[in-house]
């Protein structure tokens, strides 16, 4: 069986990395980038199961890659990475087609659990 | 002349919001400082390339204690966040319980320092109130404080809260020696506090030891 | 609080304009009551309360005075009109009277001459027993005489001896011969009496001749009727000829038979009534002809009897002039201290309300400001997590650190890196939260600038705008209160953030704009705000955001704040292009 393929997009290079690796060491096909530009070309060429989206990105608003991501392949289920007081950018992350949230720090846990449930979404459809 | 004590207790409030993120950020601060000691401390073994029968339990061990910090750091922070969007506006809705336990989260360190426990006695499905959470955390707060310096060591601090005929009742009840010293020292001049309380629309009454704070849930 | 009395902004004008318009609304502050005062920084009420109480005065004092003054002239000059009508009714009355005297004792002697024949009169005892009857009747007679047509008296009873004394050369009897009635003027007598003579010619047709009959009348008589008229102590009253010559006596202008020349022109005609100057003094000075015997009959007066009148007048107006203006100052005295206490309070009340909204909206930003702060910290957190997560899983994979020995090192570091992140940013918070409640610090522009550019940092990034500092050397620390310049800075960039949204430009500069005030300019290139909205921005609640989103308060607050630590905004905008705002902070703090 494929390693779930997972696409880590946030601009925090140290966090995105650090966490791709994690997820690496844990069978997963996890892969970070660190910009819009990047992230729309992976998800055409990686075509990833599942997505992990910091919404606040600079030089394109975080929404609008998901949309797109959406758009795309409806398929991909996207977990939206969120702060402190950031309740409102979750609901309109959610409204919007994403399947789950986290908080940072994350959980690497709860991650796992989640990344979990999307691809059994994913498989599902 | 009321001009001039609403002018005292803007001050006050304002110094009240002051020391609390200055508090915040000294707590948070030591965190961070044991997370970069203890970094430090596993850069220098893995350095030194000590190998020891502990290894790799001792770094797991440091690693921990890391993770303890990152912990209660994130923890801080929610109620930092938290206590800071009270003040967004004078009038909104909001748990009691959730504004009284920002306050614990400040406090802790203190108490802990003086060996005083602070207990929770909430009531569970309390309703929620319309008011204003920050001028009732402000006047709250000091009570606590108070307590909490003149308590003797080893004692504990009950806080109480339900609703009662549409009323929310917060009672501090501290169980333990309270020792006189410095009376007014540092806390809310009466005539702030009265100012506060009748702002919130409630009273403030003491029942032997336990200070009852009543706060209509709606201020009309 | 207006942005300047006649709403002119300050636009695209040259720093010398702006001056003199800062000069300007200075002076045109000055002339508004409220802030006269604020300008001139003492209990400002109750200077107020005495200037309202000192106009309320000098305003119901003057047109007091002037209705007091002019009803005084004006009633002193119908007194005096009314004295004059008197004077002129007594010269009236008394001419009549001596007109009446004269008739009569003219009548008398033709009637005399009409009822007894010459023969008759001629015999001497029965002139004098006619001449005793006569005298019963008629007072102040002196003599009774006959003459004949050659003037010779023929016939004569009385004191003297003028028994055929020849009068044929005498103006009286020549005068009598055509008027056939005559008076005479007063004369001294043999006995230095004055008297005066009245004569009537008697035509005796059928012996183709005539005869006079000729009186003498006692001067006192005469005078008897001057004495009728209402005098006073320093009044005069007589009578002179047309010559001059006092017919009676005087009290001051000369005796009988002197002369008195008078001050005017005696016309004939009328009865004359009037003031005229005399050795300094006004008198009144009144004349009436007295046709029969031309004589002109003289009053002057030299007291002022109605000027007495109005002395009791003004006494008593005085006192009640007193009275009304007291009573008016102590009810405006009153109802002053009523309103401006009001003022007061309502001031108060104000000032409290905009204290309270300033209050309120410094607790927001803090909470806002904090709750960044939270929020912020949550990268550099994570980074420590996963960092710190990841040495965990090697271990756990591997439990051997030699292999992985470079990685750890990198890790460690990179831990580092984001605890130094976490601390400047709690750092930043420690000093910002110190802040909170000072008041008087001396501050560093350039550096308080991007402090709040720190703050605002990740919404510029997040929103791709260009930001460009241009801040000044060498600019002078500041003594101002830290936290509200930094309030008024967060308020004024968030407003070019919304205004450029996406991908815009935003300029910051500081600089000094003279030796006692530095300039801090905001300039983005958003849509510009067009002129008729641009004098309204700093009026409270005014927005033109969508409801719900931002109260309108921020830039009227700010204004506050800058008015003061005795700064100014100003504000240039073109729609299209862009707009400046320009904080202007003195250097040194007014201290109050």
């Amino acid at each position: 069986m494929a390693f779930t393929k997972v696409l880590l997009i946030d601009d925090e290079v140290e966090f995105a990395s650090a966490l791709a690796e994690r997820l690496q060491l844990r069978n997963y096909d996890a892969k970070a980038v660190y910009n819009a530009l990047e992230a729309l070309n992976s998800i055409y060429s990686d075509k990833p199961d599942v997505v992990v989206l910091d919404l606040k990105i600079p030089g394109m608003d975080g929404l609008e890659i998901l949309k797109t991501i959406k758009q795309f392949d409806p398929t991909i289920e996207v977990i939206i990475l969120t702060g402190h007081g950031a309740v409102e950018s979750v609901k309109e992350g959610l409204t919007s087609g994403a399947f789950e949230y986290i908080m940072k720090p994350v959980d690497i846990g709860e991650l796992i659990a989640k990344i979990e449930q999307a691809k059994k979404r994913r498989d599902n459809k | 002349m009321e001009y001039d004590e609403e002018r005292d207790l803007r001050v006050s409030q304002l110094s009240f919001i002051g020391n609390i993120l200055a508090g915040f950020t000294h707590e948070i601060k030591n965190y961070i400082a044991i997370i970069k000691e203890s970094a430090g401390l596993m850069g220098d073994m893995i350095k030194l390339g000590k190998k020891s029968k502990n290894e790799p339990q001792e770094y797991l061990e440091i690693i921990h204690s890391i993770e303890e910090q990152i912990e209660k750091t994130n923890d801080l922070f929610r109620y930092l966040n938290r206590f800071s969007h009270r003040m967004d506006n004078e009038l909104s809705t909001f748990n009691v319980n959730e504004t009284m336990e920002e306050l614990i989260a400040l406090l802790t360190r203190a108490a802990n320092q003086r060996k005083i426990s602070i207990e929770k006695d909430f009531q569970k499905d309390i309703l929620p109130m319309n008011n204003n959470p920050s001028m009732l955390q402000f006047l709250v707060f000091h009570f606590l404080e108070e307590k909490i310096t003149k308590l003797d060591k080893n004692s504990r601090l009950i806080i109480k809260t339900e609703s009662a005929n549409g009323s929310t009742v917060i009672r501090i009840i501290p169980k333990g020696n309270l020792l006189d010293a410095d009376k007014e020292k540092g806390y809310l001049p009466y005539e702030i506090q009265d100012k506060v309380v009748r702002q919130l629309g409630g009273n403030i009454s003491q029942e032997k030891e336990e200070t009852v704070i009543k706060i209509p849930i709606t201020d009309i | 609080m207006t942005y300047n009395s006649t709403g002119e902004t300050p636009i695209g004008k040259t720093s010398k304009e702006r001056d003199r318009l800062k000069v300007n609304n200075f002076f045109r502050a000055l002339l508004h009551p409220r802030d006269f005062f604020s300008v001139l920084g003492k209990d400002r009420y109750k200077s107020l309360k005495i200037r309202i109480v000192l106009i309320d005065a000098i305003l119901s004092v003057i047109p007091l005075f002037i209705v007091v003054t002019v009803s005084y002239f004006w009633f002193q000059s119908i007194l005096k009109e009314d004295f004059r009508n008197n004077m002129k009714w007594q010269l009236v009355g008394t001419k009549q009277s001596i007109d009446f005297f004269l008739e009569e004792r003219l009548s008398a002697l033709r009637f005399l001459s009409s009822n007894c024949p010459y023969e008759k009169l001629s015999d001497r005892k029965m002139l004098t027993d006619i001449f005793n009857k006569f005298k019963r009747e008629y007072a102040g007679l002196v003599d009774l005489g006959v003459i004949d047509s050659n003037g010779i008296q023929k016939s004569y009873t009385g004191p003297y001896h003028l028994l055929g004394k020849d009068y044929s050369n005498q103006d009286w009897f020549h005068e009598v011969i055509i008027r056939s009635g005559y008076i005479s003027n007063v004369f001294m007598g043999y006995r230095k009496i004055p008297h005066f003579s009245i004569a009537v010619k008697k035509e005796v047709p059928e012996k183709g001749t005539f005869w006079v009959l000729r009186a003498t009348i006692d001067m006192e008589t005469l005078k008897k009727y001057t004495s009728n008229i209402d005098l006073r102590e320093n009044d005069d009253a007589f009578i002179i000829n047309t010559e001059g010559i006092l017919q009676t006596p005087s009290r001051f202008h000369g005796n009988v038979l002197e002369k008195f020349i008078p001050p005017l022109y005696l016309n004939q005609e009328d009865i004359s009534v009037r003031e005229i100057e005399s050795n300094g003094n006004t008198v009144i000075f009144g004349n009436v002809f007295i046709k029969k015997s031309s004589w002109f009959l003289i009053t002057i007066i030299k007291s002022t009897p109605y000027l007495k009148i109005p002395k009791i007048f003004t006494n008593e107006l005085f006192i009640i002039t007193l009275i009304s203006i007291f009573i008016s100052i102590a009810v405006s005295i009153g109802m002053t201290q009523a309103v401006v206490n009001r003022i007061k309070k309502a001031d108060q009340e104000r000032e409290l309300a905009i204290a309270n909204i300033e209050h309120s909206s410094k607790l927001a930003s803090i909470g806002r400001l904090a709750a960044g702060v939270a929020h912020e910290i949550n990268n550099p957190l994570a980074i420590i997590n996963e960092k710190t997560g990841l040495m965990k899983d090697i271990l756990d994979l591997t439990g051997d650190l030699q292999q992985n020995k470079e990685k750890f090192i990198g890790l460690i570091n990179g831990i580092f890196d984001s605890v130094n992140r976490c601390r400047t940013i709690t750092h930043r918070l420690l000093g910002f939260s110190r802040r909170i409640d000072v008041e008087h610090d001396v501050i560093d522009l350039n550096d308080t600038i991007k402090e709040v550019i720190e703050f605002l940092e990740k919404e510029i990034l997040f929103r791709n705008i260009r930001l460009e500092l241009h801040l000044g050397k060498d600019l002078p620390k500041i003594e101002t209160d830290k936290g509200l310049i930094q309030q008024v800075l967060l308020n004024i960039i968030n407003n070019a953030i919304d205004a450029v949204d996406h991908g815009g430009f935003i300029e910051l500069s500081s600089n000094f704009k003279d030796k006692n005030t530095v300039q801090i300019s905001i300039k983005d290139n958003g849509s510009g705000i067009p002129k008729d909205k641009l004098k309204h921005i700093f009026e409270p609640f005014y927005t033109t955001k969508e409801k719900g989103k931002g109260t309108g308060l921020g830039l009227s607050i700010s204004y506050g704040i800058m008015q003061r630590l005795s700064g100014i905004i100003l504000v240039e905008s073109e729609v299209g292009k862009g707009t400046i705002l320009i904080v202007e902070i003195p250097i040194k703090s007014e201290s109050s």
